[in-house]
């Protein structure tokens, strides 16, 4: 196959400049005409910690990292064992060391690769100014065949500001790692990139899910910082504020739960975002929002887990929580994004679902899409915007928990004359008052799940492409690699079906009976270790018989290649 | 619409009869409460009634006001929310000791220093009722008649209304149920006073803690001026009783309250993500 | 108590806040399935509307003042006829209800009668002295009752059951 993707790692300690060298050359990337994707793999140091900007760019669409690094850049080899296991490399990679900085680490020479030295630091020692990461990045230009222009270009903005000298001093470090990789190995080079003329966006996927909150209508967030939800919060703090919206920082996750389902019961679209410990202290709450049907979204950036896990690192493994942590019978929506820019549709459509079904949505992102970085064609835009149903006037006799046909009952907002009432977490009869009664439970869960399931979701629910006997089913980001590797069984004559579910709850048999039609052999693909979504699907779907899953926890992406093989099994 | 005109006491009271013990405090603070709102002049639509879990909380289904009966400690986050998405809106809230100030008590604290435009009501019956009488943080160390606790908690209770003070509220006041015109009184002023106001009233539970019946006999008006500074609020409040009613501290803080004024659009957001 | 209006605002307040707490009261005995005592209060929250209606009726022409709930000048924390919350329970008999009201129509003419003695204004003194004498008649008809209601057993608060445990 052409090579239509380079991938590069940029790895080094905090202060040697690896994640800003990966931004630039993303940017970079992204001004040559590319797509692109960087990820970021970091210890728990808050300064100096071993870090990797891991960047692929290519001249299609991607949403998945690569099998490989093409490119291993070695700022120094501080701590690298610790995460030399997500750098995988081939025979055909090339390792770009400083000798400055000592011998190859075995974890990282073990894959066989070939290496090339050449002294980072010692050149930008003879640039006054200049830094070694920057003749790092020259020569990776260099390597992968990215233009230098596009290289300096950005430069020229970012470093616009630090003056004239701090810009030269760069722009020579560049041009000088440039020409010292004239004389290294070959790698394939980056295709031309194919001519344009829509608007590319460059976004990472917490800043598209808090887009996304916007666009859906959110106008009140109450949150406290975790990672990887963080970015969200500090995204949409100025953007809420200049549009009219308010966020406040809540003291912990309990109150910013409930400050989101006060301000939603105040007529406000509101959201909170957060991560599994944060997740784990919302449910109680969440479950009032159901009760008393309060719509709300909660993003939950998923980390490794359980308890404090790993913060900074990707897991499908919240999956379980969000769709059966709620005490009682407690139906409410979980919509996963499949993608970093699939962040900004999903959440908009989870706001619009939330205030249509008055009931709360958590919707799971996680820290590999969250925090990863995206050179995109513009999304298009999407009709989906809060529209809840409210209450008029009234006489004093307002039910807002009325037993209606589509089980929605429109809700009084404050400030409604008559139609005052008191939401509650009790168990409660029409009106709102509460009742132990064993004919009020049943009628108000009837309603709750009633408004979930006959609700009209379209095809929303799941990207399906393809067709064949066989089918991939997965979720969240860990479409991205599948996608990829079913593009490969694809290329090679294997016929194959992906089912890349969005609306994990309320699940729908029928749409998934009709997406397997003439599917004998199903693939489940995973990031967790107990295979909680493979048991997800078995307790609320019908599949074939033949069922294989492939799960994995993280932090070890699940590689487009490992999908492949286990397709070929199949051939 | 219906246009209001001033109502009574009687108009913000709801259909729904209380569960609580005949001869509990928390029917006086009801009474007191609804007194307030008829005095406050706000219309009932525009009332938000917050509470959370526990005897006490069951109070925003006896109004007929707005209301949120929540999760056990959770009513000032809530009412937080509230407010800070509808600044429009009066809000109140109202709750237990137990519910306050031991699930609740982080959001206490926040809430105090947080200074939001509120006015919180803790019915203060030094015992879980709901729950069949165990020691709350108000319990004395040395009451033993919970089951839970037999040689009694050992523990120094919380006096809300300093912790209130050190927190930074800044309206902090005591009444008593037995004497519900100075508790109509103090939840008016409460409303009125900006920011985060506090209202300690000491709610007898007939059931559990029949000996509070003597609280009558123990409280005792303030006769002063609220305290305007920290230091001579502190100072009151070092040797107080426990059992001094009215208004305690009146403060100068403004109320929080975010900026918010569309300035942008979408669009102008959205276009600092092209490439 | 200067002068007719203020005290007539009092009588009114007295009136119409002893009726409210006694519907008050018999709600909840109704709640706590005690019936019998639940009518005795609703029939004294009755009997005191009947009250207010006939003080009404003499200020008909009077403008009366505006007063807050704390500006009332008792004597005591509430209305004189207000029955203290804190003096009812959920298994209260006819016995304690009837003498429950008494002790509120005594402090009702009680209050009257101080009234009546310690005014600066006559026409006030001659209006509280004629409400003294009403409530003097009505603390004689629950005399009368309260003879006729035998006091119940030493244990009559005893319940077999312990408190239920709710949210």
């Amino acid at each position: 196959m052409a090579t239509y993707s380079v991938s590069v790692a940029l790895t080094g300690s905090g202060g040697a400049g690896a994640m800003t060298a990966g931004q630039i050359l993303l940017d970079s990337a992204s001004k040559a005409g590319f797509f692109g994707l960087m990820t970021r793999s970091m210890g728990p140091q808050i300064r100096g910690g071993e870090a990797a900007a891991l960047v692929r760019i290519s001249s299609v669409p991607i949403s998945s990292l690569d099998d490989h690094y093409d490119l291993l850049v070695a700022f120094d080899w501080g701590n690298i064992t610790r995460f030399a296991a997500e750098l995988p490399l081939s025979r055909d990679s090339l390792i770009l060391a400083d000798p400055e900085q000592g011998d190859i680490p075995e974890a990282v020479a073990r894959h066989g690769a070939r290496v090339a030295e050449l002294p980072l630091k010692a050149l930008a020692g003879t640039i006054p100014g200049a830094r070694a990461n920057m003749v790092g990045l020259g020569a990776v230009a260099a390597l992968i065949g990215l233009p230098i222009d596009s290289l300096i270009a950005v430069l020229t903005v970012q470093l616009g500001r630090k003056g004239e000298e701090a810009l030269a001093a760069s722009t020579e470090a560049v041009r000088a790692g440039a020409r010292a990789a004239a004389t290294l190995p070959a790698l394939p080079k980056l295709p031309e990139a194919a001519p344009h003329d829509g608007q590319r966006w460059n976004i990472s996927g917490n800043e598209a899910a808090g887009l996304g909150a916007l666009k859906g209508g959110i106008k009140f967030v109450a949150a406290y910082p975790i990672t990887p939800a963080t970015e969200i919060l500090e995204w949409m703090a100025p953007a809420l504020e200049k549009t009219g919206g308010t966020l406040v920082q809540a003291e912990d996750e309990l109150a910013s739960i409930n400050m989101v389902i006060g301000g939603s019961f105040a007529g406000l679209p509101s959201l909170t975002a957060t991560s599994g410990p944060g997740l784990s202290l919302m449910i109680e709450s969440l479950g009032l929002a159901v009760a008393s049907e309060t719509p709300l979204v909660v993003i939950d950036v998923m980390r490794g887990g359980p308890s404090t896990g790993i913060p900074t690192k990707s897991e499908q493994s919240d999956l379980n929580i969000a769709a059966f942590g709620l005490h009682g019978d407690a139906p409410h929506l979980v919509v996963a994004p499949n993608s970093a820019t699939d962040c900004l549709s999903a959440t908009q459509w989870s706001v619009y679902l939330a205030e249509a079904l008055q009931t709360p949505a958590i919707v799971l992102s996680d820290q590999a899409m969250g925090q990863s970085r995206v050179i995109i064609d513009k999304p298009a835009d999407s009709p989906y915007v809060a529209s809840r149903l409210v209450a008029p006037a009234g006489d004093g006799q307002y039910r807002r928990y009325a037993l209606t046909d589509s089980g929605i009952s429109p809700m009084a907002i404050p400030g409604t004359p008559g139609s005052n009432y008191v939401a509650d977490g009790l168990e409660h009869n029409e009106k709102g008052t509460p009742s132990s009664q064993a004919g009020d439970h049943l009628a108000q869960l009837d309603k709750r799940s009633r408004k979930l399931d006959s609700f009209d979701y379209g095809d929303n629910w799941a990207d399906i492409e393809g067709d064949g006997d066989i089918a991939v089913i997965t979720w969240g980001s860990v479409t991205g690699p599948v996608r990829e590797a079913l593009a490969r069984a694809r290329a090679r004559g294997q016929k194959v079906k992906l089912i890349s579910l969005r609306l994990i709850l309320p699940a729908l048999p029928g749409k998934m009976e009709q997406a397997l039609a003439g599917v004998g052999r199903v693939l489940v693909v995973e990031q967790t270790h107990s295979q909680q979504f493979a048991k997800f699907l078995r307790g609320h779907y019908t599949l074939p018989a033949e069922v294989s899953v492939f799960n994995r926890p993280g932090p070890l992406p699940i590689r487009p290649g490992e999908i492949l093989t286990r397709l070929a099994a199949w051939e | 619409m219906t246009v209001q005109t001033a109502l009574s006491a009687q108009d913000f009271k709801s259909d729904v009869k209380p569960i609580w013990c005949p001869g509990c405090g928390d029917y006086a603070v009801l009474s007191a409460m609804t007194k307030a709102l008829a005095e406050l002049d706000v219309p009932r639509e525009q009332i938000a009634f917050i509470s959370g879990i526990g005897c006490s909380s069951r109070i925003p289904a006896y109004t007929n006001v707005y209301g949120f009966h929540g999760v056990h400690g959770r009513a000032l986050a809530i009412a937080a929310g509230v407010k800070l998405a509808r600044p429009d809106l009066t809000v109140i809230v109202a709750g237990g000791d137990g519910d306050g100030l031991s699930i609740g008590g982080n959001h206490f604290l926040h809430a105090c220093r947080r200074n939001v435009d509120m006015t919180y009501v803790i019915m203060d019956n030094e015992v879980y009722g709901m729950t069949k009488g165990q020691a709350s943080p108000t319990t004395s160390p040395d009451w033993c008649n919970s089951k839970l606790t037999p040689e009694g908690t050992g523990i120094s209770p919380v006096e809300p209304v300093r912790l209130a003070l050190a927190a930074g509220a800044n309206f902090i006041a005591r009444g008593f149920a037995g004497n519900p015109a100075e508790v109509s009184r103090l939840i008016v002023e409460g409303v009125r006073h900006p920011g985060f106001s506090f209202i300690q009233i000491l709610s007898p539970c007939i059931t559990y803690r029949p000996e509070e019946r003597e609280w009558r006999n123990a409280v005792h008006a303030s006769g002063e001026q609220p305290a305007q500074s920290m230091t001579e609020a502190m100072h009151r409040l070092a040797s107080d009783d426990g059992f001094t009613t009215g208004v305690l501290f009146a403060g100068n803080r403004p109320a929080f309250m975010p900026a918010r004024a569309a300035k942008a659009t979408l669009a102008d957001i959205e276009r600092k993500f092209v490439s | 108590m200067s002068d007719v209006a203020l005290f007539l605002a009092h009588s009114v307040a007295l009136e119409s806040e002893a009726a409210d707490r006694y519907d008050e009261l018999a709600d909840a005995m109704e709640v706590h399935n005690n019936p019998k005592v639940a009518a005795m209060f609703r029939k004294q929250a009755h009997y005191s509307r009947l009250h207010l209606a006939d003080v009404q009726e003499t200020a008909k022409d009077v403008e009366l003042p505006k007063l807050k709930p704390w500006e009332y000048q008792w004597q005591s924390a509430e209305g004189p006829e207000s029955a203290p919350v804190e003096r009812t329970h959920y298994l209260m008999t006819p016995y304690h209800c009837v003498h429950l009201a008494l002790q509120n129509e005594r402090r009702g003419h009680q209050y009257y009668a101080d009234v009546a003695r310690n005014s600066p204004d006559p026409e006030v003194r001659r209006l509280a002295a004629e409400f003294a004498a009403e409530e003097a008649e009505h603390v004689v008809m629950l005399e009368k009752l309260a003879a006729t209601i035998e006091e119940p057993q030493p244990d009559w608060d005893l319940d077999l059951d312990p408190p239920v445990v709710t949210d």
